[in-house]
């Protein structure tokens, strides 16, 4: 076997509250692509930005073609011809594609016209198609993550690191992104995909390495293994899938939700929301799926209240709540689980109590005379922790330092408990493990059992699939179409977020 | 790590802080040749044997109770109110004037009830102003807060001059109000006023304010951040601005405590830096309303013992060794919070280390 | 009357420009400059020492560029490297500021029956262009510093606009990840516009006692180290801005003492004049709203989180 180009040798990372890396050692090869797959903390991402210099490690040593090397910063391994692209991409939205690309690469004056003729020519050879005289904020986020591929390619990278990198692309820029992958690595480059998607590890590696819990538990040729055998050593168990039956009513439920020609739009502006009606009964699960960024959020807000809509109506059990603030809706039994629960949905530095309170800081559910009634909430919260499994030293215990998962319970445990009728979930289970995946599933079907409506919006195809009744893809604001979930294949609905209309939709649509 | 282990670090740091700041205001002493041992012992022996002294460490705390809860509280918003000391002026102003109109007219009790209302009021106003502005136009609270300090001073000094100007003429001073406006005394043969059992009253009153009623929890709520509180209906404009109000209220309530309590007069440049030491004992105290207390009289001890080196007989101590002191003291209590959260850090990865290594 | 009027606004505006370009660099590299009060005040008093001792202009103007680096720096070591926040630090530092000049005058100067005075920097009049009838008189017959100030106008637009210095100065404030990515320290980054930003500040705050009054008091910044703050902000973060903020400024105060000394304080209080900068801050806060603040600015950096 030939020497690797790099290898890792024992390695290990402590962070403040978490063994990151432990004892890790692996190779990459010259011309293959690895995977690196396993759970969100697994300790993935730690271990590639200690090989790009990002972190330090505690202990263990970097070689390149056998001989030891020190990278201490970025630039180190810049020089060694590593590049990595983060998972959430590390550009200046306020300045240009080129500022960005040469950013640490000048030297002394810029001249900015021949910096952008040389992007220009260096984004042809590689066919990529990017106005490099745009600002970064004005671009996608597919054309966003060609910056950064162009970037590494700029530096002449000959070991790519790429983390996450098809999360916010639909399935046909995955593809696109795939075949450049295969082109670069035939030339002797190399690459690492970092990911937790089992479907594209055996699509793309050559080699995969899984990691749990900061070590490594199973380094395997792709040919050699099988998904099933992945995730086994991805979670370290078996999962029972939870059960979803034909629910309660189907067709003749009553409607709860009615949303009839949805508009929200600024002079100028492209529409945030253009024309969307969709109605959903009681025990049904409503999913829209689409690329992040096309107008979920903003219909999650206008139903919720905390965007007003510029046309259109509302409706919850037949009663027009289009006027009502956020609070009066939360009144009646709207629930709501943001998709960014640290910007919007959770107050971290307050304990798990304190936030399980904040939906309903008035009235006298928690409170007597304007004082907190701290026995009942510590009571409620209690069970709580009990009925969700949420792993908290008790209520007292700060919002902040539980895990992800764990956060995420606390707050549908909330929602759930202020949402009577309406449960709206933003994906809810971005960036979990499968194991915290599963509990809210659960949850979730339960709840949809119980006879109350649900809108759930979700980036996952497989969520989407596994859990709706009907499903709307959304593109630029709009609804391409409603559709029940035995309608759709992964084919079309990827065409659909792409924004193609369906050809028996695009006569009715146009 | 608990909560006990942390209130022991936390008090442990700042008494080392605090002993450092003190070292290094001795090490400048001596470059006055001073020997910093024999007076520093010599003015904290006087301040704990001496009565009067004593009082006035409680006195000197007084309004730096208020100011500093004035920062907490806003703080405690993640909004910064550093204009208490223009809040506090405003307070004095309409103090003085108040009590002016009303000396002899209305009994003693009616008199300093009324006025304490009105600086209440007066404080608030300017802090409401302050956070309406944020609100409302999104103005940067900070620019705003420190501005309105150099324009209230500059109403005082007009005022000074004209409509409050003694009657003899002379300065630019008001006349001095007269017994019956006083706040009385709390202990005889000090100068210590009730205002001293007002401020630790407020003080335990904001501490309720804040963490057992609803409308402190949603402050702290949109404080910590506003976007989730939006989303669950709670107007985060709505609570900048009475978060403001009550930030400027308690900087003004200083103004009655110094007007009524101490100086009975308002004088230019009165007072200058109870602002920026409120701001500075809020920091030292973790902005809790009742380390505030203590800190306030740690800062009230720092300014007596000041004035008693400046004091002492042939040495000719300068008076500015009171804000080097306090200067130096803040320094190591913000370095100290750095050094907390490193040692917290260290011992938590060694703890991690060890689980590992069995 | 009004060419003298206009030369005064234009020497005033001199350490409001200094501080607020001083300001504005630090603050693309998304570090606010809190304790620039204190760093002018250090600045004015490293300035009066330096001439008093030396007998020279030029050595005081060094010793208060001196005492403004050491201020910088240990602000900056504690909000960057001990990621202490920004605001109570400059406010700690503030009043350190004010006892440390104070005290420090004390130790070197005792009790001096009379005020210390030194003579403030002559005004030069340049060759030519100061015989230019109106246009010389205000621009071109000024002290050192104001001309000074005329290069680092361009200089400070040309540095952060059109450098590669610039771009990574701006790209940290925006966002230090990518700079961290980039294989730049953020940390030095910051570190260096702060000294940078310390340096100007104790040159802005020697033009008071050296460049203009001639002696020292502890009061003599009054706020203006604020002000110079506060035009950064209302400049929107760009040396073009914060020209045409502090020429507005410069102004008011020249027309405040040009008041008090014709004796329009029969018309209007004097006072007015006073505030009128502090009110024009205000205002202007409200009113300006596109901002381009840095989308970073005041947050520490740490990259293990």
């Amino acid at each position: 076997m030939q020497v690797p180009f790099f290898e890792i040798q024992g390695v290990s990372k402590y962070f403040a509250k978490v063994i990151a890396n432990k004892d890790i050692s692996f190779s990459i090869q010259k011309g293959e692509v690895l995977a690196l797959l396993g759970e969100n903390g697994a300790g993935k991402s730690t271990i590639m930005k200690i090989l790009y210099g990002l972190y330090r490690a505690d202990e263990g040593k970097i070689l390149m073609d056998g001989k030891e090397v020190k990278i201490t910063c970025p630039k180190d391994a810049m020089k060694l011809g590593i590049s990595m692209i983060q998972q959430h991409f590390s550009l200046v939205p306020a300045h240009t594609v080129t500022e960005n690309i040469i950013l640490g690469n000048v030297k002394g004056r810029i001249d900015h016209k021949k910096c952008h003729e040389d992007m220009k020519k260096l984004a042809d050879t590689y066919g990529f198609d990017v106005p490099v005289d745009a600002k970064v904020s004005e671009l996608d986020v597919g054309v966003q993550q060609k910056v950064e591929i162009l970037k590494a390619l700029y530096l002449n990278a000959r070991l790519l690191i790429m983390d996450e990198p098809t999360a916010v692309l639909t399935p046909q820029e995955s593809e696109t992104l795939m075949q450049f992958v295969k082109s670069y690595t035939e030339k002797g480059n190399s690459v690492v995909f970092i990911t937790h998607k089992l479907k594209e590890v055996m699509e793309v590696a050559d080699r995969i390495i899984v990691m749990r819990n900061g070590r490594v538990s199973g380094n395997l040729k792709k040919e050699d293994t099988n998904e099933t055998e992945l995730s086994r050593l991805m979670i370290g168990k078996d999962l029972v899938q939870p059960e979803k039956d034909s629910g309660p009513m189907g067709d003749k439920a009553k409607v709860c939700l009615k949303v009839e020609g949805l508009t929200i739009e600024k002079k100028g502006e492209a529409p945030l929301l253009r024309d969307i009606s969709f109605n959903i009964r009681e025990g049904e699960i409503f999913g829209i799926a689409g690329v992040s960024g096309n107008g979920q959020e903003e219909l999650c807000e206008a139903i919720t209240g905390s965007l007003k809509p510029t046309a259109g109506h509302i409706s919850l059990n037949g009663e027009d709540i289009t006027g009502l603030t956020v609070r009066e809706r939360i009144g009646k039994g709207i629930g709501y689980v943001p998709v960014d629960r640290h910007r919007d949905g959770m107050v971290m530095p307050m304990t798990v109590a304190e936030n399980m309170m904040l939906k309903e800081s008035f009235g006298s559910k928690w409170a007597n005379h304007g004082f907190i009634d701290k026995k009942k909430l510590n009571a409620c919260t209690q069970k709580a922790i009990e009925d969700y499994q949420i792993k908290a030293p008790g209520p007292d215990a700060r919002a902040g330092g539980l895990s992800g998962g764990n956060q995420q319970k606390v707050i549908l445990a909330r929602e759930v408990s202020v949402g009577s009728e309406l449960l709206i979930l933003n994906q809810p289970t971005r960036g979990l493990d499968l194991g915290a995946i599963n509990n809210i599933h659960t949850v979730v079907l339960e709840e949809r059992k119980a006879g109350k409506s649900i809108l759930l919006v979700s980036t996952e195809l497989s969520e989407i699939f596994e859990m709706c009744d009907r499903i709307a893809v959304m593109y630029k604001g709009s609804f391409m179409g409603i559709y029940r979930s035995e309608e759709l294949n992964t084919e079309k609905i990827g065409l659909l977020m792409a924004g193609y209309a369906q050809e028996k939709e695009a006569a009715g649509n146009e | 790590m608990n909560d006990k282990d942390k209130l022991k670090d936390l008090i442990i740091t700042n008494f080392l802080a605090i002993a450092a700041g003190l070292i290094l205001s001795g090490l400048m002493l001596m470059l006055l040749h001073i020997n910093p041992f024999t007076v520093f012992g010599d003015a904290l022996h006087t301040m704990f044997t001496d009565k009067y002294t004593m009082g006035d460490v409680l006195l000197k705390a007084t309004p730096l109770i208020f100011t500093a809860l004035a920062f907490a509280f806003t703080f405690k918003a993640n909004l910064f109110n550093i204009g208490a000391q223009g809040q506090f002026y405003m307070g004095a102003i309409v103090a003085i004037a108040a009590s002016l109109k009303m000396d002899g007219v209305v009994p003693t009790p009616v008199l300093l009830l009324i006025v304490v209302v009105l600086t209440f009021v007066a404080g608030g106003l300017i802090g409401a102003l302050i956070g309406f502005l944020k609100a409302r136009y999104n103005a940067n609270e900070f620019l705003v807060s420190m501005m309105s300090t150099y324009v209230v001073q500059a109403l005082m000094n007009y005022l000074l001059r004209t409509f409050l100007l003694e009657t003899k003429g002379e300065y630019p001073q008001t006349d001095a109000i007269s017994r019956e406006a006083w706040i009385p005394t709390l202990i005889p043969g000090t100068r210590l006023h009730w205002g001293f059992v007002l401020a630790v009253l407020v003080a335990v009153g904001v501490w309720i304010l804040l963490y057992k009623t609803t409308l402190g929890y949603r402050i702290r709520a949109v404080g910590s951040n506003a976007s989730a509180s939006e989303k669950s209906g709670i107007k985060s404009k709505k609570v900048f601005v009475i978060a403001f109000f009550i930030s400027g209220a308690l900087a003004g309530m200083a103004g009655f405590t110094e007007i009524n309590g101490v100086q009975h007069m308002l004088i230019q440049d009165f007072n200058t830096s109870i602002g920026s030491s409120g701001l500075g004992i809020a920091i030292l105290a973790n902005a809790n309303p009742i380390g505030i207390i203590f800190a306030s009289i740690l800062f009230g001890a720092l300014g007596v013992i000041g004035n008693l080196m400046g004091r002492m007989p042939g040495l000719n101590i300068p008076s500015s060794i009171v804000d080097l002191m306090q200067g130096f003291v803040m320094i190591f209590v913000i370095v100290s919070y750095f050094l907390r959260a490193w040692m917290a850090n260290r011992r938590e990865k060694r703890r991690l280390q060890k689980v590992v290594e069995k | 009357m009004v060419v003298s009027l206009l030369a005064r606004a234009l020497m005033m505006s001199t350490p409001l420009l200094l501080g607020s370009i001083s300001e504005v660099i630090a603050e693309r590299s998304g570090m606010m400059v809190t304790a620039i009060e204190g760093i002018f005040l250090m600045g004015a008093w490293g300035g009066f020492v330096g001439a008093y001792l030396t007998g020279s202009s030029f050595a005081g103007i060094l010793l208060a560029m001196v005492c403004g680096l050491l201020m910088a720096g240990v602000y900056g070591f504690i909000t960057i490297h001990l990621r202490q926040h920004q605001v109570v630090t400059g406010t700690a530092l503030n009043i350190l500021a004010a006892g440390l000049c104070t005290y420090l005058q004390r130790v070197l100067f005792g009790v001096p029956v009379s005020p210390l005075k030194i003579s403030p920097l002559p005004k030069l009049a340049i060759p030519l262009l100061g015989d230019i009838p109106v246009i010389g008189e205000i621009f071109f017959r000024q002290n050192i510093l104001t001309y000074l100030v005329y290069l680092i106008i361009p200089l400070s637009y040309f540095l952060l606009f059109k450098t590669s210095i610039g771009l990574t100065i701006r790209s940290t404030g925006e966002n230090p990840e990518a700079v961290d990515v980039a294989g730049i320290s953020v940390n030095k980054v910051r570190f260096l516009t702060v000294l940078a930003a310390g340096i100007m500040g104790g040159l802005a705050g020697a033009f008071y006692s050296v460049g203009y009054l001639g002696m020292f008091t502890s009061g003599m910044i009054g706020g203006r180290g604020w002000i110079a703050f506060a035009i950064c902000f209302l400049g929107n973060w760009n040396p073009k801005g914060a020209v045409i903020g502090t020429l507005a400024f410069g102004f008011t105060e020249a027309l405040a003492i040009y008041m008090q000394t014709v004796g329009g304080g029969s018309y209007f209080p004097n006072e007015l004049f006073i505030a009128l900068p502090y009110i024009l801050t205000i205002v202007l806060t409200v009113a300006r709203r596109n901002f381009n603040v840095p989308a970073q600015l005041g947050t520490p950096y740490s990259k293990e989180n």
